[in-house]
């Protein structure tokens, strides 16, 4: 692991400012803060829309546009845009099938002391209960910056996670490739396979280093793209781990954590499944650290459940 | 001295009170919504000190006024008068953002005794205000509902929903007061989508409109003492005010929208603003 960190949200803005600069349909629409495009806003302020705080006019606008041909990106607290904006996501693009891209940031536990209104941990389940979105959880600003990149080579509508202006660990190089849709192998092992996505990634990877110190052995999946889930990539390691852990900085309903279920409940029966992830509850108010150890959600806590899961051979694990 | 100065000066201690109060939390915490929350203080001292009918030792008094902080960023200085009026005991200021699971976090919550609605999401105020407002019709009950909201906030079309219909219900127990700090995150709202014409909007919605200097404590008094300004209407307070006010470096700075003062700038200023000593377990 590099020492060099970033956030999520400067990467975001330097891909945006390059995928602008080529392309003169991208546009970009705010709801008050433009401030996440970063220097586009400077550079190109004629293909800049604010409309205000107005997160479903926001996304209505977006629709207009992408409808005439433009390729909007829209970013907003991921909450205001999941659910205060969902009908219109739902109806404006999601079901005309459009080309536009929605950014959702201070996801996971990014937002710290703002409290439940503002903490992201339920945005996957809403977007993913709505057909048609591709869904990214980038795990750092490298992948991040390549996921932006990757979502305007793709033609329809793309929700992604961003996290706040705080800088993060940087885990991955110049050489690491980012596709849609495909799971990436970060470490292999053969006790337990992790399957986690964004924030919770850097936790998964130090849990990972505890567990080989105890001498268990796992292989920990990127899973950046929540959907289209990689199956194949799921099928071929279940096929021989059989215990699967799944991490997510998010409630274990809906998000990445269920759509391993689905997929596990039908073609891997008897594979055993352990979703770590917020339990069923609010977020509340703390640091990023604070709430990711009162969610059990920080390396220690990944890695004592795993242990646990792993010596407990009764199927009846609960989460 | 007659009893309008009397109260006048209680509620004018009351919001300076509110000023250092949130000052103190927020550079304890190294977080939180300081510009926000100084443009409302007087508006919240007058309100708890000078208008309300409210039982801090029995918060859910079924007859009290109620008061909705629909602008949810603003609430350090919620947390301040609450605490003033006895809602709380005043050692919990401490635990603002600096405790997990906290009472007091970034955005306020029905946990905590006094906060009447769980807000922080923008444009809910009103509606729910409304809400409360249908049920004192219901129940014959005379209280009234307050809402504040920002003035940035109005651009989410939530509250003209709300505001069209609580004046077809003829709600003359509804009063929205307006922080018209001109401001919001990223900039003038003039500059972002224009609020203006914004006194006719509201008469254009059906509802009695004032606009007052919202930092002038007996225009605030004499303004919020005289709802519903007509029967049968709602009543909307533009209250003119200063984002920042009482905090020279924060006034009218679009940056301090979320920005506290660091901890050497708390103690360079401690005298002249006559701050409390941070390190403090209770103020
Ligand atoms: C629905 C929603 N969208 C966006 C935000 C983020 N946000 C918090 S405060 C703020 C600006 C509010 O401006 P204004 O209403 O003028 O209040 P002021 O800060 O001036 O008190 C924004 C956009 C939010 N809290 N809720
Ligand atoms: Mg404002």
């Amino acid at each position: 692991m590099r020492e060099f960190k970033k956030s999520t949200r400067t990467s975001f803005a330097e891909a945006i400012l390059e995928v602008g600069s080529e392309n003169k349909d991208v546009v970009t629409v705010a709801a008050d803060s433009a401030s996440r495009y970063g220097d586009f806003v400077k550079k190109f302020p004629e293909r800049c829309f604010n409309v205000g705080i107005a997160e479903q006019t926001m996304i209505g606008v977006a629709a207009g546009l992408a409808l005439c041909g433009k390729i909007p990106v829209v970013t907003s607290y991921a909450n205001f845009l999941a659910f205060r904006a969902i009908e219109q996501v739902r109806v404006d693009i999601a079901t005309a099938d459009l080309n536009v891209k929605m950014v959702g940031t201070d996801t996971g536990f990014s937002s710290a002391w703002l409290g439940f209104t503002h903490l992201a941990l339920e945005d996957v389940a809403a977007i993913r209960s709505i057909p048609n979105i591709v869904i990214i959880d980038p795990a750092d600003a490298t992948e991040a910056y390549l996921a932006t990149k990757a979502m305007f080579e793709y033609k329809g509508p793309v929700y992604m996670r961003l996290r706040g202006r705080k800088d993060e660990p940087v885990l991955f190089g110049g050489d690491y490739v980012f596709r849609i849709g495909e799971g990436k192998v970060l470490k292999e092992g053969h006790d337990v396979l992790i399957i986690s996505s964004g924030s919770a990634i850097y936790e998964s990877l130090i849990a990972w280093e505890i567990l080989r110190q105890k001498g268990i052995s796992a292989t920990v999946v990127n899973m950046a793209t929540i959907r289209p889930l990689d199956e194949a990539l799921l099928l071929e390691i279940t096929s021989s781990v059989r215990s699967v852990v799944t991490v997510e900085h998010h409630n274990i309903t809906g998000g990445l954590g269920s759509a391993v279920a689905e997929l596990l409940a039908e073609k891997r029966p008897n594979v055993r499944l352990l979703r770590m992830g917020v339990k069923d509850t609010f977020g509340t108010a703390g640091s990023e650290e604070m709430l990711k150890a009162h969610f059990g959600l920080d390396a220690k806590a990944i890695a004592e459940r795993v242990e646990v899961f792993l010596k407990n051979d009764c199927e009846n694990e609960v989460s | 001295m007659n009893l309008t100065e009397d109260k006048i000066g209680a509620i004018m201690k009351a919001a300076e009170r509110i000023r250092k109060d949130c000052i103190w939390m927020s550079t304890r915490a190294g977080t939180g919504h300081l510009g926000p929350a100084l443009s409302i203080a007087d508006i919240l001292a007058t309100l708890y000190v000078g208008v309300m009918k409210v039982d801090p030792k029995n918060p859910k008094w079924p007859d009290r006024d109620r008061l909705i902080l629909s602008k949810g960023h603003g609430c350090l200085a919620l947390y301040s008068i609450l605490s003033q009026v006895g809602f709380f005991d005043r050692k919990y200021l401490g635990d603002f953002c600096t405790k997990c699971d906290t009472l007091l976090p970034g955005h306020p919550e029905l946990k905590l005794p006094g906060v009447e609605a769980n807000t922080g999401s923008l444009g809910h105020g009103i509606a729910i205000g409304m809400g409360m407002a249908l049920a004192a019709k219901l129940d014959g009950k005379q209280y009234r509902v307050f809402v504040v909201t920002g003035d940035g906030e109005l651009q989410e079309g939530s509250n003209w929903e709300a505001a069209m219909a609580a004046a077809h219900h003829k709600l003359d127990n509804l009063v929205v007061i307006v922080d018209r700090n001109r401001l919001q995150l990223g900039d003038l709202t003039e500059n972002i989508s224009k609020l203006e014409p914004l006194e006719e909007k509201w008469k254009s919605f059906g509802w009695r409109v004032k606009s007052i200097n919202g930092h002038d404590i007996k225009e605030l008094l004499s303004t919020l003492n005289d709802v519903p300004f007509s029967i049968g209407k709602p009543s909307a307070i533009i209250a003119n005010t200063v984002k920042g006010k009482g905090l020279k470096i924060a006034e009218n700075k679009v940056e301090w929208h979320y920005k506290v003062l660091t901890k050497e700038q708390y103690e360079g200023l401690k005298e002249e603003l006559a701050l409390e000593e941070l390190g403090n377990e209770r103020i």
